[in-house]
């Protein structure tokens, strides 16, 4: 459990694919400033669409990240096969659309974690892949997690892959959030009036070896996942939870707002997050940095964003000037921030990346490039603290109807909470399990920045998803129902809980098929490199009214 | 009207979720919203819906919204002037 210390994390073989073409051929649009969104006549709405060429057997889904992995791959002798490499997948829905076709009996495909591992066979991968699902930070989240096992010493190489395809499904309930924008979206702008959604899918090979680096060299120096503990859709209107993300990346960089050469943000272009983004930088000092947001010219292409808008970060840090915001003019912002409309040279070899999602998670990254006069060994792990287990509670079984044994065990509590009864019955299964563990033993004496929770299940949120796609199938004239779309993210029911307990540090879902203590291990992790002081973690399984909610409280021992 | 206001009462308890409250509980012309019954903005999307839903009223305007929105009795005034 001991992390090594004098470890790199350094930036491997990379490859996208977006609406605009390859890498190069996406970063060369952007260059030129000109953005790839167009009508969808599918979707009734400007999207970044991608033609994939399918590979007999595979989903369009799979399709696009076994190309990617190829690509990424055969530029490296880093291979999967090698024990020491561990293969890392970030998507919010995966191959949900195949619910359209029998939305009562959800085929096995529709199971992330299926689909993980036969993309995984497809490589031969020597270790399980490891899911990450945390809504629109998936991407971002999944280079923390990166960072966390390098950093531990379990493997040396990981290779990333972010991936996420549309479907009626997603449009439809984005659009039932009446978040989508009229025309090409247009981050940060005055005019701004929703996000547009885009497919796309990226890889990444992080090394811990030097000589498997591509050169100029581009370090992953730090990264943090943090929760507003607010809203499960909101954005948050202070910009609390963003900032403890970038002061927490920077820190563990050792790297300050003077080092920064530009910020690659979410930027969605929705009303809210925009401005909560501005908010969040303000606190952050980097309000004068140059900033660009990429979702003009590719759209929002959910989990797969985070992986693909780093590599495009790695690529502006290596040609030494940005990009421009696709659709940017004039900003309305409360606190100005440095917004890059056109191209833009940059005097400093650092990048911050950020992302915010649904379930109020915020993640980020800084990148830091060879020619910084900071690059140095990393000296991490000063003192590794010691993990105790101070309560544990299973949600027992029941031979009742779920509806009817959660409403006992939540009227048992003796609280008047009205939100309770509009979560998701994993939600609610979560809560009740919560409430229990935390009576054991409470963590109101940890301040919220150093409570975590990370979970693990297998269905990710399948039980929410058939009924969303119930709805949608229905074509209501009305349209589908956004208090049912939120809960198809399987980290919000994580994020109900940040709220309800103000935790406000990690919150990380991880999708299985069986629990192996993935979510235990990496909350141990937490703790033993100072990141957290306690951890809620364990299983949360809920589907078709048959639940698992297994957790345990992790604490920091004080010597 | 007060037949409407009692019928838009039963809609926001049941699309809403709102188990444990009675058409009685709400007061006509309290706040929805924060205090009370502690509407958020996700329940806005739903009382969206429901004038789509039940009075065949389209609001996609949410600055327009929030004085609708005020009350049962003002989205009950609004209703009986827009319903089709």
């Amino acid at each position: 459990m001991v992390g090594k210390t004098e470890v790199n994390i350094y930036i491997g073989t990379t490859s996208i694919y977006t609406c605009l073409g390859n890498k190069f051929e996406t970063l060369a649009a952007m260059n030129r400033g000109r953005g790839g969104l167009s009508f969808n006549k599918q979707f009734s709405m400007f999207t970044g669409s991608l033609e994939v060429e399918m590979m007999e057997t595979y989903t369009r889904f799979e399709s696009l990240m076994i190309d990617q992995l190829i690509e990424v791959l055969s530029r490296t002798n880093i291979k999967l096969s090698d024990p020491s490499v561990q293969l890392i997948i970030s998507t919010t829905k995966g191959n949900v659309e195949l619910l359209e076709e029998d939305v009562d009996h959800p085929s096995e495909r529709t199971f992330l974690y299926t689909s993980a591992e036969l993309v995984a066979a497809r490589f031969s991968a020597s270790n399980p892949p490891i899911v990450i699902s945390n809504a629109c930070i998936s991407g971002v989240s999944s280079f923390v997690v990166a960072r966390e096992l390098l950093l531990s010493g379990r493997f040396n190489h990981a290779v990333v892959v972010g991936c996420d395809v549309l479907s009626e499904f997603i449009t439809s309930g984005f659009a039932s959030f009446k978040s989508i924008s009229e025309k090409p979206c247009r981050p940060y702008d005055a005019q701004r009036d929703g996000l547009s959604l885009g497919e796309a899918c990226g890889a990444v090979v992080l090394t811990t070896d030097i000589s498997r680096a591509v050169s100029p060299y581009i370090r992953l120096a730090g990264g943090a996942i943090t929760n507003d503990a607010n809203h499960i859709s909101a954005p948050s209107r202070t910009g609390d939870g963003l900032f403890y993300a970038i002061r927490s990346a920077m820190a563990e960089a050792g790297l300050s707002a003077d080092d920064i050469g530009f910020v690659n943000s979410h930027g969605t272009a929705t009303r809210y997050n925009d401005e909560m983004e501005s908010k969040a930088l303000a606190l952050s000092g980097l309000n004068t940095k140059p900033l660009n947001s990429l979702k003009g010219h590719i759209g929002h292409t959910l989990g797969a964003s985070g992986v693909v808008e780093t590599v495009l970060a790695i690529e502006q840090l290596r040609q030494g000037y940005i990009v421009g915001t696709y659709g940017f003019k004039e900003s309305d912002l409360p606190h100005p921030i440095a917004i890059s409309s056109g191209k833009q040279k940059i005097t400093k070899a650092c990048c911050v990346k950020t992302a915010s999602g649904f379930g109020g998670c915020n993640a980020a990254i800084v990148l830091e490039g060879s020619d910084s006069a900071k690059l140095t060994t990393e000296n991490h792990n000063i003192l590794p603290q010691k993990v105790n287990v101070v309560a544990k509670y299973t949600l027992p079984q029941s031979d009742k109807a779920f509806a009817d044994y959660i409403r006992v065990e939540f009227k048992q509590l003796g609280e008047s909470n009205l939100k309770f009864y509009k979560m998701s019955d994993m939600s609610k299964a979560l809560y009740i399990a919560v409430e229990r563990l935390l009576a054991i033993e409470g963590f109101s004496e940890i301040e919220p920045t150093r409570r975590a929770i990370i979970l693990a299940n297998r269905s990710a949120s399948i039980d929410s998803d058939i009924a969303h796609q119930q709805i949608v199938s229905q074509r209501l004239p009305e349209g589908p129902s956004p208090a049912v779309f939120v809960y198809t993210l399987a980290n919000v029911s994580a994020g109900e809980m940040c709220i309800r307990h103000k935790i406000q540090g990690d919150n990380t879902f991880f999708i299985e098929n069986r629990d192996s203590g993935l979510a235990e291990d990496y909350a141990r992790l937490l703790i033993a490199r100072d990141r957290a002081d306690a951890v809620i973690c364990g299983w949360c399984e809920y589907l078709k009214g048959e639940w698992n909610v297994d957790l345990k409280l992790l604490k920091k021992i004080y010597d | 009207m007060e037949q409407l206001i009692g019928e838009l009462k039963e809609h926001l308890i049941e699309e809403l979720n709102l188990e444990e409250i009675t058409p009685e509980d709400i007061d006509s012309e309290a706040p929805l919203f924060r205090d009370g019954l502690g509407l958020d903005s996700i329940d806005a999307l739903e009382i969206i819906l429901i004038l789509e839903k039940y009075y065949g009223i389209k609001l996609s305007n949410s600055a327009e919204a929030k004085p609708i929105f005020y009350s049962v009795k003002t989205l009950a005034e609004y209703i009986m002037k827009n319903r089709k």
